[in-house]
C-alpha cells in the first residue's frame, strides 16, 4: 500500500490516504498525492517539506528527504502513545519490532528470513481457506480448541491448512491456530530485542482482533494499537518533515526541498 | 591522473578479471593450484613456486548446480564456491587445496573432489580448539600436507625455501596493515570498497606479485587529492566472507567503513607468522592462534568459560578494542551469512562485548546474493539513522 499524509506545522492531520502500490510506484505516489492535496484543499507547493518513507522511498521524485520506515514508524507511533518504548509493526512485506526513547528509535530487529514471520503468511492462508482477509479476526474469536501449525514456512503452513480441513477441523479453530503460529513467530522476534511497556501494534494486522489477542496471549502483556495502524508510517513520516523544516527555518538555512512537479508518471526513465 | 596499469587501478582490473594473471602465469609454465579459504597456508605452495588462487563463490551468478551435491539450506558461500567449480570455472587449475575450517567446508572439499577431476587435489584436516594437542596434531597434517605436495611437484620443500616463502607472505601481511593505517584519518584515504578490491587482486596473484601491488597501492593512496569522502559514521564491520564490493557499497552509500574484521579484512593479516627451528611449527601455531575466524573457539582458560564471562570476552574478542579506540568506529556491523553457524554463535557474545565498549552495533543476516541486497540496505540505513 502507498499512504500519504499531510500535517500543519503543530501535527495536526489535514489528510490521509492510502492505495495498493503495485509495480508502478512513482504513478502511484503521485495519484495518492494528488488525492491528499485535494482533501486538504491545498496545491503542492504549499507543503513545506515531504519525507518517502517504505521500500519505494527512492522512488518519489517530489520528496525532499527519504528516511527509513523504521525511523518513520518510531516516530509515529510515538507521536500517538507518547510513553511508548516497543513497537511491533507487520505488516505484508516485513515485520519490525522498535526500541523506542523519547520518540526516537533507538534500536530494531526485523524477520531476516521470509513471509512467514509478516502478514503476508495471513493473506495466503486466508485464500488457501477460501475467506476474506479481513474477516479472518472474527472467524478465529469463535475457536474451540487450540491447533498447533507450523510458524517456520507460509508454504507448509497452507499445506498443513488443507491437510486439517480435509480432516474435518472446524475453520475458526484453524484460523484462531494460524494467529497464534504468527503470533508465537513474531514474539521470538520481539523477544530477541527485549520487550518495554508500553507495547504497541501497528500495521494491517493490527486490524485483526483475532490477532491483536494472540498477539497480546503470545508476548503475555497488554498492548496498545491506533486507530489507523496502517498510517503510522506515514505519520512519522510528515511529522519528521515537519520537524526538518522548523529546525531548517530555527538555523536560518535554506530548505533542501526540490523542484515539485507532479506530472504523469515517468516510469523509470 | 592514476596511472591506469599500476596501483588502484590495476587492482580494481584484476578483482574485475580475476583469470587474467593466473591464466597468463599457466601458460608460461606454472602450476595453479586452488584454495577455498584463508586457512590453507600458502606459504607452502608460494615456497614450491605453485601458484595460489582463491577460489571465489559469485553472488551475481545464480546458484543451479550445487544443489545436486550439498543441500540447498546449507552455507550460501560454500554453496556458490562449488557451484562455480562445477560450473567449470575453476577447470584450469592444477590442483585444489581445501581444509577443515568449518563443518560445510569439510563436506564441501567431499563433494568438490568427487565432482572434479584435477591433477592435485589435497584436504587438510585442523582443529578447532587451541590447546597443545591440537596443535601437535595440526602440525602433523601440515608435514601430510607438504609430503603430497613433494610428490606432486618432485621437488624437496626445504626449510630455506619456506622459510624464503614465509618471509614474502609476511611482508604481505605487514604491507595490508600499513594499507589499512590509511583509513585512521577522516575521512578515510581509502575506502572500504577499494579496499575489497584491493584484496580480491591479491587473491587472484603470486605473494611477490601482490607486495608489488600492495606497494603501489600504498604510496598512491598517501599521496592522492580524489580519496572517499566524509560520511555520516565510521564503520566496523565484523562477518565472514565479505568479498564483493556491491556487498561493500550498501554500506558505504552512506558511511566509510574503516575497518572490516573479514577473511579478506583484517583477520588475516593482523599478525605474521613467527621464526621456528620447524618452520611448520611456526605455520601451524599462526593458522591455528592468530587467525580470528569464528571457526576456532578461544576460550581464556580451559574449561572455565562460566567461572569469568568478561575474561572469556576479553580473550575471544578483546582485539577489538584497540580498533574501536584508533579508527575512531562509531558503529558496528555484525553481518551474518545465514546459515553460517560458527559466527552465528559468537554474535551473543560479541554483542555483550561491543555494549560494554559502548559501540552502538546492529546484528543483520543476510543470504549472500545481490538479489537479497534490498533488505540489506533499509537495515544498514536505519542504523545509521540510530546513531547520527
Amino acid at each position: 500500500m502507498t499512504k500519504v499524509v499531510l500535517t500543519d506545522k503543530s501535527s495536526n492531520l489535514l489528510s490521509a490516504i492510502k492505495g495498493p502500490t503495485g509495480p508502478e510506484h512513482r504513478q502511484l505516489a503521485n495519484k495518492v498525492m494528488i488525492q491528499a492535496l485535494e482533501q486538504a484543499s491545498l496545491q503542492i507547493d504549499d507543503i513545506s517539506c515531504i519525507v518517502a518513507t517504505g521500500y519505494g522511498r527512492v522512488n518519489v521524485p517530489f520528496a525532499d528527504r527519504q528516511i527509513t520506515e523504521l525511523s518513520c514508524h518510531a516516530r509515529g507511533v510515538s507521536s500517538l502513545f507518547p510513553n511508548v518504548r516497543t513497537a511491533i509493526d507487520i505488516g505484508g512485506q516485513d515485520t519490525k519490532c522498535m526500541k523506542i526513547d523519547n520518540g526516537r528509535l533507538t534500536g530494531f530487529v526485523m524477520n531476516d528470513k521470509c513471509a512467514a514471520g509478516t502478514g503476508r503468511f495471513l493473506e495466503v492462508t486466508a485464500a488457501a481457506l477460501g475467506i476474506e482477509l479481513e474477516d479472518m479476526g472474527d472467524i478465529s474469536l469463535k475457536a474451540t480448541k487450540k491447533i498447533q501449525i507450523s510458524n517456520m514456512c507460509t508454504i507448509f503452513a497452507q499445506q498443513e491448512v488443507v491437510a486439517l480441513l480435509s480432516r474435518g477441523e472446524k475453520l475458526e479453530n484453524i484460523v484462531a491456530g494460524l494467529h497464534d503460529a504468527l503470533a508465537s513467530r513474531v514474539a521470538v522476534l520481539a523477544h530477541r530485542l527485549g520487550i518495554k511497556p508500553d507495547l504497541v501494534l501497528t500495521g494491517g494486522v493490527a486490524k485483526n482482533t483475532g490477532m491483536v489477542r494472540a498477539m497480546k496471549e503470545s508476548l503475555g502483556c497488554e498492548l496498545f494499537v491506533p486507530e489507523e495502524p496502517l498510517l503510522t508510517g506515514a505519520l512519522g513520516a510528515a511529522i519528521l518533515a515537519k520537524e526538518i523544516y522548523v529546525k531548517t527555518v530555527a538555523e536560518g538555512k535554506a530548505l533542501p526541498t526540490k523542484s515539485r512537479r507532479l506530472e504523469k508518471a515517468t516510469f523509470f526513465t | 591522473m592514476s596511472d591506469k596499469n599500476k596501483g588502484l587501478s590495476k587492482a580494481q582490473e584484476i578483482y574485475l578479471n580475476r583469470l587474467q594473471r593466473v591464466k597468463e602465469l599457466k601458460a608460461a609454465g606454472k602450476k595453479i593450484i586452488g584454495y577455498p579459504c584463508v586457512y590453507v597456508p600458502l606459504e607452502m605452495l608460494t615456497a614450491l613456486d605453485l601458484v595460489p588462487y582463491r577460489t571465489c563463490g559469485d553472488i551475481k551468478e545464480p546458484i543451479t548446480e550445487s544443489d545436486r551435491a550439498l543441500p540447498s539450506s546449507f552455507c550460501p558461500i560454500m554453496r556458490t564456491c562449488l557451484d562455480c567449480a562445477l560450473k567449470g570455472k575453476n577447470d584450469f587449475l592444477d590442483g585444489m587445496v581445501t581444509i577443515h575450517s568449518c563443518d560445510p567446508q569439510e563436506k564441501t572439499a567431499r563433494a568438490w573432489e568427487s565432482y572434479t577431476n584435477y591433477p592435485y587435489f589435497h584436504f587438510i584436516d585442523m582443529p578447532i580448539t587451541v590447546r597443545p594437542e591440537a596443535l601437535e596434531y595440526f602440525k602433523s597434517q601440515l608435514n601430510d600436507f607438504k609430503k603430497t605436495l613433494e610428490a606432486y611437484t618432485g621437488k624437496k620443500l626445504s626449510t630455506d625455501k619456506l622459510e624464503a616463502a614465509i618471509k614474502s607472505h609476511n611482508q604481505q601481511r605487514a604491507l595490508l596493515r600499513e594499507l589499512y593505517e590509511l583509513t585512521k584519518p577522516s575521512p578515510p584515504l581509502i575506502s572500504g570498497t577499494e579496499i575489497v578490491q584491493v584484496v580480491k587482486a591479491l587473491m587472484s596473484l603470486p605473494a611477490a606479485e601482490g607486495n608489488e601491488l600492495l606497494t603501489e597501492v600504498i604510496s598512491e593512496v598517501k599521496s592522492r587529492t580524489d580519496g572517499p569522502e566524509e560520511k555520516s559514521a565510521r564503520l566496523f564491520i565484523w562477518t565472514s566472507i565479505l568479498d564483493d564490493t556491491e556487498i561493500m557499497k550498501v554500506f558505504e552509500a552512506k558511511a566509510n567503513v574503516v575497518m572490516d574484521e573479514s577473511c579478506g579484512g583484517m583477520r588475516a593479516w593482523r599478525a605474521g607468522v613467527k621464526f621456528t627451528a620447524d618452520p611448520l611449527e611456526g605455520l601451524a601455531d599462526y593458522y591455528i592462534n592468530e587467525i580470528t575466524c569464528a571457526r576456532t573457539f578461544r576460550q581464556a582458560t580451559l574449561g572455565e568459560t562460566r567461572k569469568d564471562y568478561a575474561r572469556d570476552l576479553q580473550s575471544r574478542f578483546g582485539y577489538l578494542r584497540s580498533i574501536v579506540k584508533e579508527w575512531k568506529i562509531n558503529g558496528a556491523i555484525i553481518l551474518l551469512v545465514r546459515y553460517c553457524d560458527p559466527f552465528a554463535f559468537e554474535i551473543p557474545s560479541l554483542k555483550d562485548y561491543l555494549d560494554s565498549l559502548r559501540v552502538p552495533n546492529i546484528y543483520i543476516e543476510y543470504d549472500y546474493t545481490i538479489g537479497a541486497l534490498a533488505p540489506l540496505r533499509t537495515r544498514v540505513e536505519a542504523f545509521l539513522e540510530t546513531i547520527s
